[in-house]
């Protein structure tokens, strides 16, 4: 190659001296070299190729083995995978079962401990070690969850199971031991409290009545133990405080009053009374029954709840018991009783008790219906009492010796008797009686009291007259009436009977006027022209008739007049006699006032120029009161308005 | 497990108790002891009280220290007409609640007689608290504080004012009287186990006597009282609380 440049070896210059010998030379060896080199190296590979190659083929050997080896893993590894591929199939598989044995086994546990008692539980229910109370409580709740359970189960589609059947079999037997044991611990219980004498009511023994309810025959059964337990209890507690008092004999037996008989009496209703109210508290905490704070003696309804129904029932057979004694001793002081004033007593006790009782524990229990018993013969022996004294009465002969005008003794100490009972009667009363209630109350001892006092009055009077005939009879019957009156007279309601007393006294104060007013006409002198008047014929002149002629007239005027300033005008030895001064003071005035009427009738009759009085008026002017009438009515100290009003009555 | 521990339903009203006692209440008509019992019991006065006729009962359970009492009230007629027929529940009652009108001198006169009547007929040991009533009619008064508790004094009874109608001091009787009464028993005078005194155990108490020592009464003995249960408030200066 041709430059113009120095050509350069490797980038270092060549200093040439022959221009391109030196070259030609050069590259001949280098030529020379190189082939030299070349063939050596050549050599050199094709003995090492030939040591790879034999290499190689021993190489291949080997390959060509694995590769059948290989093939054989490959094929052994295949059929393996095809065989682990059943097995974890089948472990996957019972992995699943596993799981689903575990879940049923845990549903049946739950079951299990879902529809059976464990031990603890069993035990609670069936030992004797395991009192009454809250274990055995949750034990019983228990067997009963059990069995609401299953019967929800077994309504079901399936229907009553074997397993349900076998379940409600089980608990039912648990739960009838369970009602057992509470029956017996109840029964024990009752007896514990008839021997301590105390009538408190734990919750256990409440709980355990409560749940006692849900077996009838067991419950009936512990109620009636507890009832006969109760009347035992009761009666061995009423002997006691009849027979021996508290404690050392304070306060002391009831018996010991047996004398005072009310007292005996009451004592005995009042300690029946307080047992019964304590009773009743008893059952309503034994039956969880809340007191109503009702106040014992007010008005209880009967027939409500069954709880109430039961305390009725207990109530009444646990103080039945004490009926006999106490009748037998009610009816002995009833019977021994000589006043019937007690006896009404007693009655007016008993009957405020047997209303009592009956508002408390009911009509038809056994105490009540022994009171109504007991009341209606206090009221009998009483009745039979006051009627005997009614009897008596009667046949009380009259003492002829007696003179006097006053009420006779027995009639006085009849009446202290009817007035002491009335004073019962009305301290009996409650204020909120109707009037008929109030009279009614009464009406049958008033009859029987109140009759007899006057029939005997009236005919014991009748036949003394007889014997007696100066003795005084109205005046007698009129006090003795007017005494009979002034005791009841006190008391609302005898109104019927003071009626007809005054009915009575009223028609003895008329015949007692009557009589009164012929005397004083008879004591004034003007007895025989005022008979004239009236038997005179139609046609006659009265001046003809002999005790009206002047002459007589003017001798009986004067007597008048003479009798006028006499003390006749305002007192009456007879009068007198009447015990009730306003009774006295009627007839006089009754009969001044018909005298006055017959002065007057006679004043008009001489003035009538028919009778043919000559001087009339001189003749009725000679002597007071100078024929006025007005005047007389004055001197009589009598209103002139009733004047006329025995005017027509002369005669 | 102690027997009775199932307590569920147990209501106030239903709590058993440790003593039962049997209470009268006394006096004059018209002073005001129905009201006073019905306020106690019902925390109310009771409007348009009318005359009582006989007796009438009711109770109620109050709570003294750590006991429990169960009171059977027995309400009188004070009319002189029903004497016959309250007088016989004297007898057996453990205490007497006998009640005046501040407001009536002659309520107050006549108490010689009732307390003679108590003391005649009822248990040698009967408690009587005798409570002037109607404090609250101060304007209308007729008999003194002082008076009266001089009187009762004299006649060894305990003795506050009250009023029905606000019902002021009203539970204070019923608390003394039922106090001495424990007293009484803890010191062996009274027996509740003796029918006839008025008082007798409760399930409470037996079952006590039963499981552990005798009655103790701990806290009722000595001065001191379980704090706030009970506080009784005496009228009068200086008068010191039970
Ligand atoms: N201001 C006032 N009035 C009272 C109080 N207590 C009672 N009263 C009234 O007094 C009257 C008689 O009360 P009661 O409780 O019925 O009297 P009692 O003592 O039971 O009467 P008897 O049952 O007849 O013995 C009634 O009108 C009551 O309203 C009181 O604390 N203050
Ligand atoms: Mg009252």
């Amino acid at each position: 190659m041709r430059s113009t440049h120095k050509p350069s070896v490797n980038g270092v210059a060549l200093d040439e001296t022959v221009p391109g010998d030196i070259a030609a030379g050069a590259r001949k060896n280098l030529r020379r070299d190189v082939e030299s080199k070349l063939a050596e190296s050549s050599r050199k590979f094709l003995k090492a190729f030939g040591d790879v190659d034999k290499q190689l083929d021993t190489l291949q050997e080997h390959i060509a083995s694995m590769r059948t080896q290989c093939d054989e893993a490959q094929t052994q590894l295949e059929e393996t995978s095809e065989a682990c591929k059943a097995l974890l199939d089948r472990a996957g598989s019972l992995r699943e079962e596993r799981q689903a044995i575990a879940t049923r086994q845990s549903i049946v546990t739950l079951f299990l401990g879902q529809f059976t008692l464990s031990e603890d539980e069993k035990e609670a229910i069936l030992s004797r070690d395991v009192p009454v109370g809250k274990r055995f409580f949750a034990a019983m709740d228990k067997a009963e969850k059990i069995r609401d359970d299953c019967r929800v189960l077994m309504t079901g589609e399936d229907g009553p199971t074997k397993a349900g059947l076998e379940i409600l079999s089980a608990t039912s037997g648990y739960l009838e031991q369970a009602h057992q044991k509470i029956f017996r611990w109840c029964r024990s219980e009752i007896w514990q409290m008839g021997r301590d004498n105390q009538l408190d009511v734990g919750p256990s023994m409440r709980e355990a009545i409560r749940r006692l309810r849900q077996h009838p025959e067991l419950f009936t059964e512990a109620l009636a133990y507890l009832s006969q337990t109760r009347q035992a209890t009761l009666l061995g507690a009423f002997t006691d405080a009849l027979t021996r008092g508290g404690p050392g004999g304070l306060p002391r037996p009831i018996e010991l009053h047996a004398h005072d008989p009310l007292r005996y009496v009451g004592d005995m209703l009042a300690w029946v009374h307080q047992a019964i109210a304590a009773e009743r508290e008893f059952l309503e905490s034994l039956f969880g029954v809340r007191g109503d704070m009702r106040m014992v003696g007010s008005v209880r309804t009967f027939g409500g709840s069954v709880e109430e129904e039961w305390m009725g029932e207990l109530m009444d057979t646990a103080v039945g018991k004490l009926c006999t004694p106490l009748k037998v001793r009610v009816q002995q002081t009833v019977r021994s009783q000589e006043s019937s004033i007690t006896s009404y007593k007693i009655a007016n006790l008993l009957q405020f008790y047997m209303l009592t009782m009956q508002r408390t524990i009911g009509e038809a229990a056994q105490l009540s219906k022994t009171l109504k018993e007991l009341t209606d013969m206090a009221y009998q022996i009483f009745f039979d009492a006051i009627e005997a004294q009614g009897r008596s009465l009667l046949r009380v002969a009259p003492d002829l010796d007696d003179i006097s005008v006053s009420p006779p003794l027995v009639v006085l100490d009849h009446a202290q008797v009817l007035r002491e009972i009335m004073v019962v009667y009305e301290s009996s009363l409650a204020g909120d009686e109707t009037e008929e209630q109030l009279l009614s109350g009464f009406r049958d001892i008033l009859d029987k009291m109140v009759d007899p006092a006057i029939e005997s009055c009236l005919t014991s009077s009748e036949e003394k007259q007889k014997f007696r005939p100066d003795w005084d009879k109205p005046v007698f019957v009129l006090n003795t009436l007017a005494y009979l009156q002034s005791v009841i007279e006190p008391f609302r309601f005898t109104a019927e009977k003071q009626g007809v007393i005054q009915g009575l006294i009223e028609a003895k104060i008329l015949q007692l006027t009557e009589e009164h007013y012929k005397n004083i006409l008879t004591e004034a002198g003007l007895a025989e022209p005022i008979a004239a008047i009236g038997t005179r014929q139609p046609n006659e002149p009265l001046s003809r008739l002999p005790a009206a002629q002047p002459a007589q007239l003017q001798a009986a005027l004067r007597q008048f007049s003479l009798w006028l300033s006499g003390p006749g005008v305002v007192e009456s030895p007879r009068l007198s006699q009447l015990t009730v001064q306003s009774l006295a003071a009627r007839v006089q005035q009754a009969s001044l006032e018909r005298l006055a009427g017959a002065y007057r009738r006679l004043c008009e009759e001489v003035r009538k120029p028919k009778n043919k009085y000559e001087a009339a008026a001189t003749l009725l002017g000679s002597e007071r009161p100078f024929g006025q009438v007005h005047l007389l009515w004055q001197i009589f100290g009598l209103q002139h308005s009733g004047e006329d009003e025995y005017a027509g009555k002369i005669g | 497990m102690p027997v009775d521990d199932y307590e569920a339903d147990a209501t106030e009203l239903m709590e058993t108790y440790d003593f039962l006692m049997k209470y009268i209440v006394i006096g004059e008509a018209g002073t005001g002891k129905s009201c006073l019992l019905h306020q106690f019991t019902h925390n109310s006065f009771k409007d348009h009280s009318q005359h009582t006729i006989g007796v009438e009962f009711s109770s109620r359970t109050i709570k003294l220290g750590e006991k429990r009492i169960k009171l059977q009230l027995w309400d009188t007629a004070g009319q002189e007409r029903f004497r016959s027929v309250t007088r016989s529940y004297y007898r057996g009652a453990a205490g007497a609640i006998l009640v005046y009108d501040i407001t009536s001198r002659a309520s107050f006169t006549n108490l010689a007689q009732w307390l003679a009547d108590a003391r005649a007929l009822a248990s040698p040991y009967l408690v009587t608290v005798l409570v002037g009533n109607k404090s609250d009619r101060e304007e209308d008064r007729e008999v003194e504080w002082a008076e009266a508790s001089k009187w009762a004094a004299e006649n060894d009874l305990h003795f506050l004012e009250a009023s029905s109608l606000s019902g002021d001091n009203v539970e204070a009787p019923f608390l003394l009287c039922t106090r001495a009464i424990l007293l009484s028993i803890e010191s062996g005078i009274l027996d509740p186990e003796k029918a006839g005194s008025g008082v007798s155990y409760g399930d409470r108490a037996l079952r006590r006597v039963n499981s552990s020592s005798r009655l103790s009464f701990g806290s009722l003995s000595g001065n001191r009282r379980k704090s706030g249960t009970i506080k009784l408030r005496l009228p009068g200066p200086g008068k010191k609380c039970c």
